[in-house]
C-alpha cells in the first residue's frame, strides 16, 4: 500500500525568460507559438526538477498561468471561460493590483483550457501529473459579476464549466485532479453549503481521485464541515500553522474514509526548514493517522519563491519522508 | 439629504491614465526618488481623487485615504507600542492588511492625520470630513502581546486616539467619521465597541458618525442609537438584516445609508437608488439621510468607482423631491 506519496501543491516559479515572454506576449510583440514553446520549456525543466528531487507524484508547474481565477477569465494566452473577461486593476495589498475578473454574460465552457498543457506535462514522464483546476466557488467568489442576480446562480452555472473541464482531464488520461477551494472558508455560515453543492456538480460520478486544497484564512470555521466535502482527500497548510490543525483533529477525526495531505514547508520564508523540523512535523501527524492515509506536501504553490528556495524546500521535504519511511520500515 | 462616501477612493487610474501612485512607490522602494518626492506624488493624487469626487457630484467627500495601506497600519504605526507584522486576509475579502503587533503601552505621540486633512480641505471645495479607525476594529484586527484583553487593548487606544480626533477637530474638520466596521462580526462586544467609541469621542464638540460595512448591525442597533455620535453608517448591501432592522427602531440620528454595493462592478440602476431611498425614508425623515456606498470604494477599478458615484447622486437628486 502506497504510504507518505510526495507531491506538490500547484504552481513553480517562472524563469525569467517565461515572464518576459509573457510580458512580451501581452504588448502582441511575440506570437501564441512563441510563448508556447517558452512555456513548455519551463515546463519540462519543472517535470525534470521534480524527477530529479524525489516527488512521486507531480504537479505540471503551471507555466502557463498567473493567477489561478484570472487565467481561466482572460490572461494574455489563455482560453478563457465564455461570459468572463479582466477588468480594471485592484488593489490586493499594498503596492500590489491584480486585474479582477468579471462575469459579464451566462457561462460557458470554451473548449478544453488545461488539457493541451497536462497531457505535455505527462508525456515526459512516467510518474502520475496531477491535473489542476481552480473550483466553482473560487471562481465565483474571486470575481466581479454583472450578470447573475446571485452568486449562488454564479456559482450553479460555473460548476458544470469545471466538471467539463475535469472530464476532458481524465479522457486524456489524468488519474489525480486537485480542485482548489482557497476562498471556501470565505463565509462559511452563508455559503458552505453552495460550494459542497458545486463540489458534488463538479466530481460525482467521475472515475478519478479528487484532491482540493484549502489554504490561509479560519480553517477552524470549516472544520469539521470541509469533511462533507465529496473529495477523496483534503490538502491544508499546516507548517505556516505550526501543525495547529491537529488539534481540531483531535477533537473531531478527521474522516476516515479520506486522505490527509499535509503541507510541510512554509511557502512565504525564503528560509529553508530544517530537514528534523519537518520529520518532527510528520511525526506529530502520525500520531493521529496511519501514513497511507497522508501525501506530504509544501504548504501552498511555491511560485512566490526563487527556483533555488522552491527546489531546496521540495528537496528538504523528499528526505524527511525517505527517513521516516525508513525509520517505519516502508519500503 | 445628502451623498458622501465612506472612506476610500481607488489610487490608481486603469490605462491609458498613468498608474502614478504605484510607479512612484515602486520608485522609491527601488531608491530612485525619496520618500519626500513620494510625498508630493502622493498630495498630487489625493488633490486629483477630491476633483473626481466632486466631478461625481458628491457633497460630502474625504481625502480619499490614498496614502492609507490599510485602515489599521496607517493610523497603528505612528502609535509607540506597535510593530507591524505578518500579511493577513482583510474580514471577507480577497485583499490583506499587515497585522499590528502591540507589544507595549500604545500611546500617542503626535498627530497622524491633522496633516493630511489640512491639506486635503485646502484643496477642496466641498466639505471634507476627516476618517479616522475606530479603536474596536484596531484592537480586534491587530495581534495583542501585551494587554491581555481585547477590552483593554482597545480602551487604551480609545484613550490615546481622542488626543487624534481633538486635534482634528482643532483643525477645523467639520465631520470626523470613525470607521468601526469589525463590531458586525463580532456582536458579542457591542459593549467594549460603545465604551471604546464614547470614550475615544469624549468632549469632541464637531459632529461625529460610526460605519460600519459587510454585515448587519441587526440585534446591536439600539446600542448604536445610544451612542454619542450624530451618523450610522450601515451597509444595506452586504447587510440585508439592516433593511429590517432600521425599522424596528425610532431611528432618531443621522443615516449613513450604504445602498450602493462598493464590492462589485455591476452599476446599479437610478431606479434601484430611488427605490432604495424611499424605503428608507420610512424610517428615517429624508433630511437626516446621508447617502453613501456600502463601503470604501477601493475594491474597485477607479472607472467603476467614478460611474458608481455618478449614479449615485443622479438617483439621490431623483429621490429627493419624491422623499421630501
Amino acid at each position: 500500500m502506497p504510504a507518505l506519496i510526495t507531491n506538490a501543491v500547484g504552481s513553480y516559479p517562472k524563469p525569467e525568460y517565461l515572464a518576459q515572454a509573457r510580458s512580451q506576449f501581452s504588448q502582441g510583440k511575440i506570437d501564441r507559438a512563441e510563448l508556447d514553446k517558452l512555456e513548455r520549456k519551463a515546463t519540462e525543466y519543472w517535470i525534470r526538477s521534480q524527477e530529479r528531487i524525489g516527488l512521486d507524484v507531480l504537479v505540471h508547474g503551471e507555466m502557463e498561468r498567473g493567477d489561478m481565477v484570472a487565467y481561466f477569465a482572460g490572461e494574455p494566452g489563455g482560453n478563457p471561460i465564455g461570459g468572463m473577461k479582466l477588468g480594471g486593476l485592484v488593489r490586493s495589498y499594498g503596492n500590489r493590483y491584480y486585474h479582477k475578473p468579471i462575469i459579464v454574460d451566462k457561462l460557458t465552457w470554451p473548449g478544453p483550457m488545461t488539457v493541451d498543457m497536462w497531457r505535455y506535462a505527462q508525456s515526459l514522464t512516467r510518474r502520475p501529473v496531477k491535473g489542476m483546476l481552480t473550483g466553482a466557488y473560487t471562481m465565483v467568489e474571486w470575481s466581479f459579476d454583472d450578470y447573475y442576480p446571485s452568486r449562488r446562480e454564479a456559482v450553479l452555472d460555473m460548476a458544470p464549466i469545471i466538471r467539463r473541464e475535469v472530464e476532458e482531464l481524465v479522457k486524456a488520461g489524468a488519474k489525480y485532479v486537485q480542485i482548489d477551494e482557497p476562498a471556501i472558508h470565505t463565509r462559511p455560515a452563508e455559503d458552505f453549503d453552495l460550494a459542497v453543492e458545486a463540489m458534488h456538480l463538479t466530481v460525482d460520478g467521475i472515475d478519478a481521485e479528487f484532491h482540493t486544497h484549502i489554504c490561509y484564512g479560519e480553517v477552524e470555521k470549516i472544520y469539521p464541515d470541509m469533511l462533507r466535502l465529496p473529495v477523496k482527500q483534503i490538502h491544508l497548510a499546516f507548517m505556516n500553522t505550526d501543525f495547529e490543525y491537529l488539534k481540531l483533529m483531535e477533537q473531531v477525526p478527521f474522516d476516515s474514509g479520506k486522505d490527509l495531505g499535509v503541507g510541510v514547508t512554509d511557502i512565504h520564508t525564503r528560509f529553508i526548514e530544517d530537514v528534523e523540523d519537518v520529520k518532527a512535523g510528520i511525526r506529530r501527524t502520525l500520531k493521529l493517522f496511519p501514513p497511507e492515509r497522508l501525501w506530504i506536501y509544501p504548504d501552498c504553490g511555491l511560485k512566490t519563491r526563487t527556483t533555488d528556495e522552491a527546489e531546496a524546500k521540495l528537496q528538504v521535504m523528499v528526505d524527511a519522508v525517505r527517513d521516516i519511511k525508513r525509520e517505519l520500515e516502508i519500503d | 439629504m445628502q451623498t458622501t462616501v465612506v472612506g476610500n477612493y481607488p489610487k490608481i487610474p486603469n490605462r491609458p491614465r498613468p498608474a502614478r501612485l504605484r510607479q512612484a512607490i515602486n520608485r522609491r522602494d527601488r531608491g530612485e526618488i525619496t520618500s519626500e518626492e513620494l510625498a508630493r506624488i502622493e498630495d498630487e493624487v489625493t488633490v486629483e481623487v477630491i476633483g473626481e469626487q466632486i466631478e461625481a457630484g458628491v457633497e460630502v467627500i474625504t481625502d480619499g485615504q490614498a496614502r492609507w495601506d490599510d485602515d489599521q497600519t496607517y493610523v497603528m504605526r505612528r502609535l509607540g507600542g506597535v510593530e507591524i507584522g505578518s500579511l493577513e486576509r482583510y474580514l471577507d475579502t480577497n485583499t490583506y492588511y499587515r497585522r499590528p503587533e502591540v507589544t507595549g503601552p500604545v500611546s500617542w505621540r503626535e498627530p497622524i492625520l491633522v496633516r493630511d486633512y489640512r491639506f486635503a480641505a485646502e484643496n477642496s471645495a466641498k466639505p471634507l470630513k476627516a476618517i479616522i479607525t475606530g479603536p474596536y476594529t484596531l484592537a480586534a484586527l491587530s495581534l495583542d502581546k501585551h494587554y491581555g484583553s481585547r477590552e483593554k487593548l482597545a480602551l487604551a487606544l480609545a484613550e490615546e486616539l481622542r488626543n487624534e480626533v481633538q486635534a482634528l477637530a482643532e483643525a477645523g474638520a467639520p465631520i470626523i467619521q470613525v470607521n468601526d466596521p469589525v463590531i458586525v462580526f463580532n456582536k458579542d462586544d457591542i459593549d467594549i465597541f460603545s465604551r471604546a467609541l464614547t470614550r475615544m469621542l469624549n468632549g469632541v464638540q464637531t459632529e461625529t458618525a460610526v460605519y460600519t460595512w459587510f454585515g448587519s448591525a441587526a440585534g446591536i442597533l439600539p446600542a448604536l442609537l445610544d451612542l454619542p455620535v450624530a451618523t450610522i453608517g450601515l451597509d444595506f448591501v452586504s447587510g440585508r438584516d439592516n433593511w429590517e432592522a432600521v425599522k424596528s427602531v425610532r431611528f432618531d440620528k443621522k443615516l449613513g445609508a450604504g445602498i450602493v454595493d462598493g464590492r462589485n462592478t455591476r452599476i446599479e440602476s437610478i431606479e434601484q437608488i430611488e427605490e432604495s431611498i424611499r424605503r428608507l425614508s420610512q424610517s428615517v425623515t429624508p433630511d437626516r439621510i446621508y447617502v453613501n456606498p456600502s463601503c470604501g470604494l477601493e475594491y474597485l477599478p477607479r472607472e467603476t468607482a467614478f460611474e458608481k458615484l455618478k449614479r449615485m447622486v443622479d438617483g439621490a437628486r431623483k429621490a429627493e423631491p419624491v422623499a421630501a
